[in-house]
């Protein structure tokens, strides 16, 4: 920790320097964005579920997603791929905020640290990384995967500095090549992370703030009247009463930003160690077709969502429209099937919620109480939920599924055996595995896409993935942010692209 | 240290009754909002129009309707019946809570109370660190050690709770052990612990149904709180906490949801509270068996209105400073109606001289003293007559001009100057404070006619003893501050009241001698109030017996003590213990003093007077010129006497 | 005053000790390995290994007892189990947070308290009497989060005059800050009012019975005067030993009026704590509220020296 203040405060030292030079571009003005879940950590390696947007200024990926959900280049120039072999070009010229060099070296290790650590999923296909020459990585997979070059889109691209790694407070002391620094000495925990712009960056042109800040607020209604008093230019927001106000509102704007958040309720523990009825398929069938996805939506959604019974919505390519309605709400029939299963008197199983999901799940328990189901609500600290969903702890979970996500990270996250939200390791079924495998034969959306609709069927049959309703992605602004030309929200995340971005006048 | 017996001598145990009047409606709401929560927590699935649990997400968050005399939640469950439910846990918590409470800080408290030594030290110890953290943290803490839960959360409150009623059960052991130590001298073969084991039992039963209440509602109100903050009882159950818990979430849209929790949670903690209050009442005053409050038994009859006999006023003296005319003063008594406490009084004073006022306690003569202040008090009042105090009647001053009055015209002394004096404040300051409020002098002047004056009244070392408080100091010294006090701005009047009683017999010559001296330097009239006739004979020019709120005879002093005309007056007189008479008993005068209220309609004397004739039965008029007496057969009993 | 202080202070150190052996002893009573909790189930056994061994779990509890109560002294809580925040840092931002709340509350409890209370005691049975006593009956009833929902329906969302949720620092704007801090502090000091107004009223009923309260009439002092100087200088020495106690419930009291107008407090900090049994986070929190509990009854101490001269040491 010294050894970062001591390197920090020459960079200090060399901003003062470079800020009279006429080549830095030094941006103006203040943007600040409002995140609704807790600040965990920012360590891209460590990161799961949300909070992305307080590790964007800071570090940059190798690729990102275009307006239309291509692959970008960002830290990489050009990539190939040959079967289980990936090579990817570097960007030249680009250094990390605390003066080391980025290069294939660089690069590389942060592939391996993230294998290693083993919480970004997507690089669970990785064997290895290595550098090439000075600029060129390659990246050895275990196995095809059609998806990589997406996974270094997100976190599993980022790009740490070397001797950052080693930092046990790396969480608090994100170094990257970002347009922005973190400040820890102006960030408050817990409510406040700031950040000012990085004097060593590559791309100066592309900084256009003195100052980006994101506020966490994760009281859903606080995160409102901060909007609506200026406090913040931005936020997120899930389909809740609140977004419902923004959208009604005339100075505020809600932008559907496109992905989507499948909201479903998984079955963990399938075989039944902790709770047996959930090893029976007719239960959880009767589960899924007890909810009432219409009154779901209009009530705790406020009708910002669809309903959904599988992992992609209208418009993706993986979305099967043959599946639609597949369990639409029928009470009697999932109290049928809960007759005709060996648990015909009902049983009980502990639910894990965070505050935002707490009226969903108060309905769906609902929905679950109605078919002799008990759902105990078991509150864990926002910001833990996927955490605490791979664990044991808990015999079911839900979450939201983000359907710019590859198909095949279903798999890797449900599906396998030893995937990421599959803690009581269950068995997949021969058909889910075979079709797991064969998404991962080609990169062709065309081919995989046939692939993909099998699978979502036999999800649907086996019903350990109960999806609920759909919501697009939801960004509260303000009407000047939303008149703002230079704001970009990235495809199906829920941030601000802020490469370029400039404070609203 | 807390000692729950402290004030009640015998070992008896207390007995709870409750007092009828007031508190009966309190306790007769209170209680029903409590058994009607009892009954709907028990038979909340009868009563219950829907299922607590079941939604209708269509119907979610309507208002109240027929259907739904509460409206519905976020969820389209009806309000009512989670409401109801709401009842059941609320009862389950604060039962679950307090009996934990109860019986883990009880024998606890016992054990070390009665095992004492180390074992104390330590859990007390214990106890104070446990107390000095804010109650809801240590109930967090215990919840992060069991984890969430309505059960778990009320072990959580069970265990805070607790410490109270260690520290009571603990105290009682403490307070009995002490008495029982006494006894069990005496007795023989019994272990003092089976005696206190006896002793204890009844002993803590009133405590402890005290502490109970005040523990349920503080549970009911930890639970809602804790379920609020999503510790507590967890949804979908209905307690009010978690009711208002998804209720805060749509405050924005359907403010209403927060109020039926809301209020059951009040409706029931006041109900709690009330009860609480009124069974904390009713052992404290169970302790004494008060007095009777009923009716007097018999009501002044000599109307209000007019005093009864017209007396006529007695002459005007020369160089008079006060002069007090039918007077009459009425207080209100228990049951609200006014009673007479004075009447039909008239008396003058001169400068320089002293009116010694004596009576029996009871008599009315202190009272005479406040009213001439306007200062009897919130319950009484004057009702006729004038007090003219160098020319102006005080009667008719406003509040304003009459505090200018008071001070400065007339001050006054009273019985224990330990008292008296503000224990708050040093002597010095409390003097200056007058020098300063009611002459304007400045701080620095003030001080030093502070110190000049504390040394007039005899006090050595003024400078030093005008910075010390008044428990600092023996009480005739003290006494003699109140007298600096009271003479500070050189009042034209002092009235002193009883400024003796309370001094050691030797200190009280003393401030007589000082009364004496200061009068002939300041040369202000005095109306000294004493029931002590020889204190009186001692100081007075002139003196004026009270009875029963009135004057009975007024006397030069010389005069009065060779021939008293009033058979009270020769009553006193002859109770008073002379030096040379010590040995035949005193006589005393049969009977009391009637209470304000129940005084004889004629001659208040009669119903104790050995000469009291028939004539005596209606109101005798106060007559004489230099002497005054208010006795029909003071004449022919004069001439006895003399026989 | 510097030797009661003194003493006082010495007093404290035994209650100290035993509230950090309290402390500290929830490490070895909470159900969980802190190990795990950090890891969650990814991490492999020699991870967990090295992390035990970093966390310096494998020392006997006594040693590490001491270890923390060395750093404790210090000024250093220790790190969060979460992340790498330092306790004493994550505390200290939040501390400014919750004493606002906690100082505005007991200072509107304070002044409300006395005003009613002594309103009440100088008209016993009249209608401010009964007022008075029905209104502290009541205001020690009301939950004090369901007032501040009340609160917020009514001058937030209705008419708008305060903010719903938030807080502003008082750095950043002073009168933001009062806006901020004005509904959850009515919120929070309403039960505490209703409690120091009782206690004053009786306090004040007896002390208006009192000889020199008498006296000082009799010596033609304002009533203004009597009753603000004489009465109750007296009167607030039974309420001094209320008031600490009360400023000990407003704390407490404080974390889950945080909640409703999602404030970022301490309680914010301790519930996230209990969900995430962030231990050092608990264990600091604990620590910081007594230290600020003992600081208060410190200062009641000195106030009930400075009003009763009897109190004080000679």
């Amino acid at each position: 920790m010294k050894k970062w203040i001591t390197t920090s405060g020459v960079i200090a030292a060399l901003a003062l320097g470079l800020a009279g030079s006429p080549a830095s571009a030094q941006g103006s003005g203040t943007f600040k964005y409002a995140e609704q879940v807790k600040l965990i950590t920012m360590d891209p390696q460590k990161q799961s579920g949300s909070g992305v947007p307080f590790l964007r200024p800071a570090y940059e990926s190798l690729f990102e997603k275009g307006p239309d959900g291509e692959n970008v280049p960002l830290l990489a120039t050009e990539y190939t791929v040959d079967g289980l072999d990936v090579t990817i070009k570097l960007r030249e010229g680009v250094s990390f905020s605390n003066g080391e060099p980025f290069n294939a070296e660089a690069a590389a290790a942060n592939i391996n640290r993230g294998v290693e650590i083993g919480i970004v999923e997507g690089l669970k296909t990785v064997e290895s990384a290595k550098a090439i020459d000075e600029y060129t990585l390659g990246i050895k997979l275990k196995e095809i995967d059609p998806a990589i070059i997406t996974t270094l889109c997100y976190t599993g691209g980022m790009m740490i500095a070397p001797s950052a790694m080693a930092d046990p407070a790396l969480d608090r002391n994100p170094v990257g090549t970002g347009p922005y620094v973190h400040s820890k000495d102006e960030s408050r925990e817990g409510e406040v992370q700031v950040y000012v712009p990085n004097p060593t960056y590559w791309d100066k042109d592309m900084i256009g703030l003195a100052r980006y800040e994101v506020w966490e607020i994760p009281d859903d209604t606080a995160r409102l009247n901060a909007l609506k008093t200026g406090q913040i230019d931005a936020g997120n927001w899930l389909s809740n009463p609140q977004a419902a106000i923004i959208d009604k509102s005339p100075d505020l704007k809600l932008i559907r930003n496109n992905g989507g958040l499948n909201y479903h309720v998984i079955i963990s523990d399938r075989e039944g160690t902790v709770v047996p009825a959930f090893a029976d398929p007719m239960v959880r069938k009767a589960m899924a077709l007890a909810i009432d996805r219409d009154a779901f939506n209009q009530a705790i959604q406020f009708g910002l969502a669809v309903k959904s019974f599988q992992p992609y919505g209208k418009g993706d390519w993986a979305y099967d429209p043959a599946l639609e309605g597949v369990y639409e709400y029928n009470v009697e029939k999932a109290r049928e099937l809960m007759a005709q299963s060996k648990f015909p008197d009902g049983f009980t199983f502990d639910m894990p919620s965070i505050p935002i999901y707490q009226p969903r799940l108060e309905a769906l328990a609902g929905f679950f109480n109605e078919i002799g189901i008990t759902m105990n609500i078991v509150p864990v600290e926002p910001g833990t939920l996927a955490r605490r969903s791979r664990t044991t702890d808990f015999p079911a979970t839900n979450l939201v599924w983000n359907t710019v996500t590859d198909p095949k990270f279903l798999a890797l996250r449900y599906i396998y055996e030893d995937a990421a939200y599959n803690p009581f390791k269950a068995k997949p079924s021969e058909a889910l595995l075979a079709l797991a495998q064969e998404g991962l034969t080609s990169v062709e959306t065309d081919v995989r896409a046939p692939i993909y609709h099998k699978m979502a069927a036999q999800l649907a049959d086996e019903a350990f993935l109960i999806f609920v309703t759909n919501a697009p992605i939801l960004i509260g602004v303000s009407d000047d942010t939303a008149e703002n030309p230079t704001v970009r929200y990235r495809y199906g995340e829920d941030s601000i692209n802020l490469r370029g971005l400039k404070a609203n006048d | 240290m807390t000692t729950t017996s402290q004030n009640e001598p015998n070992t008896g145990p207390r007995r709870i009754n409750f007092r009828p009047s007031a508190s009966t409606a309190i306790v007769a709401a209170a209680g029903s909002v409590l058994v009607l929560l009892v009954f709907l927590a028990i038979f909340a699935d009868w009563i219950a129009p829907y299922d607590p649990l079941r939604q209708n997400l269509i119907k979610a968050m309507q208002g109240p309707s027929a259907a739904h005399w509460l409206g519905t939640d976020d969820l389209g469950r009806d309000v009512l019946s989670r409401l109801i439910f709401g009842c059941r846990i609320a009862v389950l918590a604060a039962a679950e809570a307090t009996s934990i409470a109860v019986l883990l800080g009880v024998p606890l408290g016992l054990f070390i109370g009665y095992r004492g030594g180390w074992w104390d030290w330590v859990v007390m110890r214990v106890v104070e660190a446990v107390v000095s953290i804010p109650g809801i943290m240590v109930a967090i803490v215990i919840i992060a050690i069991l984890g969430a839960g309505l059960h778990r959360a009320m072990i959580a409150l069970g265990i805070l709770f607790s410490t109270s009623f260690l520290r009571l059960a603990r105290g009682v052991v403490l307070a009995e052990r002490e008495e029982v130590y006494v006894r069990s001298a005496r007795v023989i073969g019994a272990s003092d612990r089976r005696i206190l084991l006896r002793h204890i039992f009844p002993n803590i039963a009133p405590p402890l149904v005290v502490q109970v209440t005040l523990t349920v509602g503080a549970v009911l109100l930890a639970e809602a709180g804790l379920s609020f903050i999503g510790l507590g009882v967890q949804p979908p159950d209905a307690s009010w906490g978690t009711m208002l818990n998804s209720a805060a979430a749509y405050m924005d849209l359907n403010w209403f949801l927060a109020v039926p929790p809301g209020i059951a949670i009040i409706l029931t903690v006041l109900s709690v509270n009330l009860l609480g209050d009124v069974i904390r009442d009713s052992i404290g005053r169970g302790v004494a068996v008060g007095v009777d409050p009923g009716k007097p038994a018999e009501r002044f009859v000599p109307a209000i209105a007019a005093t009864g006999a017209e007396s006529p006023a007695p002459p005007p003296l020369a160089d008079e400073v006060l002069r007090v005319e039918g007077l009459q003063v009425l207080v209100s008594g228990r049951d609200g109606h006014e009673v007479p406490v004075i009447t039909d009084l008239s008396f003058g004073i001169s400068r320089g001289e002293t009116l010694g006022l004596v009576g029996e306690s009871g008599s009315g003569k202190t009272i005479t003293g406040l009213s001439i202040l306007g200062l009897i008090g919130a319950g009484g009042r004057t009702t006729h007559g004038s007090i003219v105090l160098n020319g102006r009647d005080l009667r008719r001053l406003t509040p304003k001009q009459l505090e200018e009055v008071r001070g400065n015209e007339v001050a006054m002394v009273f019985q224990d100057p330990t008292t008296s004096l503000n224990p708050a404040f040093t002597v010095g300051s409390q003097i200056a404070e007058v020098l300063r409020t009611k002459q304007g002098l400045s701080g620095k002047q003030a001080w030093s006619r502070v110190v000049e004056l504390i040394d007039r009244v005899g006090i050595p070392r003024p400078e030093e003893r005008a910075r010390a408080y008044p428990h600092e100091l023996s009480g005739g010294m003290a006494q003699r501050i109140a007298i600096a006090r009271a003479l500070s701005c050189n009042p034209s009047l002092l009235i002193a009241d009883e400024p003796t009683t309370a001094l050691d017999v030797t200190v009280q010559q003393e401030i007589l001698d000082l009364f004496r001296d200061l009068q002939g330097e300041f040369g202000m009239a005095i109306l000294f109030v004493t029931h002590d006739l020889a204190v009186a004979a001692d100081i007075s020019d002139r003196i004026s017996v009270m009875y029963a709120g009135e004057m009975v005879e007024m006397a030069e002093v010389d005069a009065l003590f060779a021939r008293p005309r009033h058979p009270y007056t020769r009553g006193l007189l002859s109770a008073m213990p002379h030096a040379s008479s010590r040995n035949p008993p005193l006589p005393t005068i049969r009977g009391n003093v009637p209470r304000p209220g129940s005084w004889p309609s004629g001659c208040r004397f009669s119903n104790r007077c050995d000469f009291a004739t028939a004539a005596c039965e209606r109101p005798i008029p106060l007559v004489g010129t230099d002497r005054l007496v208010r006795c029909i057969r003071a004449p022919e009993l004069e001439l006895k006497a003399a026989s | 005053m510097f030797r009661l202080v003194a003493q006082r202070l010495l007093a404290l150190v035994p209650l100290l000790f035993i509230v950090s052996v309290l402390a500290f002893s929830f490490t070895s009573l909470l159900p969980s390995d802190p190990v795990d909790l950090i890891l969650g189930d990814t991490g492999t056994q020699e991870q967990h290994e090295m992390l035990r061994e970093r966390m310096g779990l494998n020392e006997p509890l006594v040693v590490r007892y001491f270890q923390w109560l060395g750093k404790a002294v210090q000024g250093d809580l220790g790190t969060s189990f979460f992340n790498s925040v330092s306790v004493t840092d994550a505390v200290l931002l939040r501390l400014p947070v919750t004493l606002s709340l906690t100082a505005i509350s007991a200072l509107i409890a304070i002044v409300v308290g006395i005003a009613a209370g002594v309103a009440a005691a100088l008209h016993p049975r009249s209608w401010i009497d009964r007022l008075a006593t029905v209104g502290a009956t009541f205001g020690q009833a009301v939950p004090n989060f369901w007032f501040g929902l009340i609160l917020v329906a009514v001058f937030a969302v209705n008419l708008r005059w305060f903010p719903a949720t938030g807080f502003t620092p008082i750095s950043v704007s002073p009168w933001d800050w009062l806006r901020s801090v004005t509904l959850p502090s009515l919120a929070l000091g309403l039960s505490s009012s209703a409690a120091i107004a009782r206690q004053v009223r009786s306090a004040m009923v007896g002390v208006l019975q009192q000889d020199y309260i008498r006296a000082a009439r009799a010596q033609g002092l304002s009533s203004r005067r009597v009753i603000l100087r004489h009465a109750l200088t007296n009167a607030m020495v039974p309420v001094v030993a209320v008031l600490s106690f009360q400023i000990t419930v407003l704390l407490g009291g404080a974390l889950i009026v945080e909640q409703v107008f999602a404030i970022n407090g301490l309680g914010t900090l301790a519930i996230a704590a209990v969900r995430q049994q962030d231990i050092p986070m608990l264990q600091g929190l604990v620590l910081v509220m007594v230290g600020l509990v003992v600081l208060v009854q410190l200062a009641t101490d000195l106030l009930y020296g400075l009003l009763n001269p009897k109190a004080r040491p000679t």
